[in-house]
C-alpha cells in the first residue's frame, strides 16, 4: 500500500471512529455492504446518490464509486481495495480519491451483534494528521470545535 | 479542491476568523483594521493577503482606502463543503437503517410463506 503513514504521528492522531447500533442482524449490514443495488440505497448523503458504484466484493477485489452532487455533475470517482472480508464480522478496504498525489485511508466496518442488534463500527485511518484535518475539520469527533461554531455563525449570518 | 484547502487554511487562524467576522458585518479599511484589532499595518496585510488569496475578501476600488469586504459566495461554499461532509455518516446511517429495515421485513416475508402484505 502506498499510504505512508509520517512515523512521527501516531495512530491515535490519524483516525476517526464513529459507531452505530442497529436494530437487524450482522448478517443484514454485511449484505448492505455487499452489493451495488443496496450500496446505492444507504451510501453518501441525501442528496448525492452514487451514480457510479463498481465492487469486486473480495479480497483484493477493488471497488469504485462517484458521487453526482445537486449540481448535476458527477464528482471526483474514488475506491480502492478490499484488504480484507470475513463474513458479517468485519470489511477493511483502502479508499482514495481518484486524483494526483491523493493519499490513501483505510477504513474498517466491524459488526458486532447481541440479541439480535449489531453495533457497527466505522474506522477511519488517515495517511497522516493532515489528511484527517482536511476530510473532517476541526473538532468533528468532539461535536463542533469553537472554529466551525464561528464559521457557522459567520455563515448562518450570509443567509438572507 | 485547492481551493478549499486555502479557505480552510485561512479559516484555520483565529485573527483571520475574527477579521472575517468583521467584515461581514461592514467593509472595513485597513487602517480601521489595524485600529481595531491593535496589530500592526503588516500583519493585518499579511492577514487580508491571506483571506485575498482564498478568496473570502476582496478590496474595493476605492483608490486611497481600498476598503476590505467579505466574499459571501466563498465563505458559503465552504461551510456547504463541511455541512456535506459531517452530514455524510449521519445521512448514509440512518439510510442504511431504512435500508436494513426493509431487508429484514423482506426476509420475514419470506420466511412466512405465503406472504402477508
Amino acid at each position: 500500500m502506498s499510504a505512508t503513514p509520517r512515523a512521527s504521528e501516531s495512530t491515535a492522531d490519524r483516525e476517526v471512529t464513529i459507531t452505530r447500533v442497529y436494530d437487524c442482524p450482522a448478517r443484514l449490514l454485511f449484505e448492505a455492504w455487499s452489493r451495488p443495488e443496496h450500496l446505492m440505497k444507504w451510501f453518501g448523503p441525501v442528496g448525492w446518490p452514487l451514480t457510479l458504484c463498481e465492487l469486486d466484493f473480495r479480497k483484493g477485489g477493488r471497488f469504485r464509486f462517484a458521487m453526482t452532487g445537486p449540481s448535476g455533475a458527477q464528482n471526483t470517482p474514488f475506491g480502492g481495495e478490499y484488504l480484507e472480508i470475513v463474513p458479517n464480522r468485519r470489511i477493511v478496504f483502502d479508499n482514495a480519491f481518484e486524483e494526483p498525489g491523493a493519499e490513501k485511508m483505510v477504513m474498517t466496518i466491524t459488526f458486532d451483534e447481541k440479541d439480535g442488534k449489531t453495533t457497527m463500527t466505522w474506522h477511519t485511518l488517515f495517511a497522516s494528521v493532515a489528511m484527517k484535518a482536511s476530510h473532517v475539520g476541526m473538532g468533528f469527533e468532539q461535536g463542533v470545535g469553537s472554529g466551525l461554531d464561528q464559521l457557522a455563525d459567520v455563515a448562518a449570518g450570509m443567509r438572507r | 479542491m485547492e481551493q478549499l484547502d486555502r479557505v480552510f487554511g485561512a479559516l484555520a487562524d483565529p485573527t483571520r476568523r475574527a477579521i472575517l467576522a468583521r467584515v461581514a458585518g461592514s467593509e472595513a479599511t485597513v487602517n480601521q483594521l489595524v485600529a481595531q484589532f491593535d496589530l500592526s499595518q503588516p500583519t493585518i496585510s499579511k492577514h487580508l493577503k491571506v483571506l485575498g488569496e482564498a478568496g473570502l475578501v476582496s478590496r474595493g476600488r476605492d483608490a486611497q482606502f481600498r476598503p476590505v469586504r467579505l466574499n459571501a459566495p466563498a465563505l458559503a461554499g465552504a461551510a456547504q463543503w463541511l455541512g456535506n461532509y459531517l452530514g455524510f455518516f449521519e445521512e448514509s446511517f440512518d439510510r442504511l437503517d431504512a435500508l436494513v429495515k426493509d431487508l429484514k421485513r423482506k426476509e420475514r416475508r419470506h420466511v412466512r410463506n405465503p406472504p402477508r402484505e
